[in-house]
């Protein structure tokens, strides 16, 4: 099974119809399940529901064999955790599909870095679908241990006492 | 030492990536009283221990209006809570909060999301000026922005 989710804050029929053409032309291996938020479009070639609660979300999750996106932090964190493979599609604000274009600059610096593969658009989605079964993501080495510590080292200097003021 | 247990410090972050990457860093703070001040109530329960927690609802630039009844309730709470340190991740609110922090006395520490990554947030660059400490997760932000630091990224 490939999971489709777009979040729950705002449609993102664009990514929606783009899938459900692919799966319409046979493009796609595997059947679809979708969670598409608020977007309007119905799919016609996939099961496709608004919400799924975080327990229902996770085990579609978990048991998807790939994740196609938006390129939404939260579902790139899960997707880079379990490892999963994931293809992503920006939103764009040109579209009104989100306030700015953040998550274009993300998803293209992910991809080059090998955690994800990106379709800029849906006329890239066909040839990333194909990429996908093959893909294997990139684990990512983060540091949050760093960052704590610089914060944690920056509070503890607040309690020296201050030569002026 | 007495200072050190006492510092109070509010914790600003959009519910959603900025709220996660926040998370991320619990440890920089572990064992200190702090404050969360969020957007969107859904989530603030699983922020878990004893400390409060207030959603002061979304804002951005699309919504001014919006953006004077978040003003009033984060006024509120830096008059009630009066932090000794800020430290957000952003987005909108997160800057509102460094801004209202500082002018009431506190230290203020950001975080720049990860998504920015050819360049620093509008609140990053709003906050930057003031900001006591400014971290970023690109190490190549470094070279355009005088005074940033990477350390590491947390996603």
């Amino acid at each position: 099974m490939i999971f489709l989710t777009v979040g729950t804050q705002f449609p993102f029929d664009r990514l929606v119809k783009a899938v459900d053409d692919l799966a319409g032309e046979g493009l796609l291996a595997e059947e679809v399940f979708a969670q598409v938020g608020d977007s309007l479009y119905q799919p016609r070639n996939f099961q496709a529901v608004s919400s799924l609660d975080k327990k229902a979300f996770d085990g579609y999750f978990r048991s998807a064999s790939a994740v196609i996106s938006h390129a939404g932090m939260g579902t790139i964190t899960m997707a880079l955790d379990h490892g999963k493979s994931l293809l992503v599609m920006p939103r764009r604000k040109k579209y009104q599909e989100v306030v700015n274009d953040h998550q274009v600059g993300l998803a293209d610096r992910f991809a080059v870095l090998g955690h994800l593969l990106m379709a800029r658009d849906e006329t890239e989605l066909a040839d990333k679908v194909r990429q996908l079964g093959s893909f294997v993501p990139k684990p990512r080495q983060a540091d949050p241990e760093a960052v704590s510590r610089r914060i944690g080292q920056f509070l503890g200097q607040l309690g020296v006492p201050q030569t002026s003021a | 030492m007495g200072k050190q247990q006492k510092l109070r410090i509010c914790l600003a972050a959009s519910s959603g990536g900025h709220l996660s990457q926040l998370r991320k860093i619990a440890r920089a703070w572990s064992g200190r009283p702090v404050f969360w001040v969020t957007t969107v109530d859904i989530v603030n329960r699983s922020l878990g221990d004893d400390s409060r927690v207030y959603a002061v609802g979304e804002c951005n630039r699309e919504h001014l209006l919006r953006l004077v009844s978040v003003l009033v309730r984060c006024i509120y709470i830096v008059l009630t809570e009066r932090p000794d340190v800020v430290i957000s991740t952003g987005a909108a609110h997160g800057c509102l909060m460094c801004v209202l922090g500082r002018l009431a006395g506190a230290k203020v520490v950001w975080l720049d999301s990860i998504t920015n990554v050819d360049r620093i947030s509008l609140s990053g660059r709003l906050t930057r000026p003031f900001a006591d400490l400014f971290l970023v997760q690109w190490p190549d932000l470094v070279e355009r922005y005088p005074g940033v630091e990477y350390v590491g990224a947390v996603i």
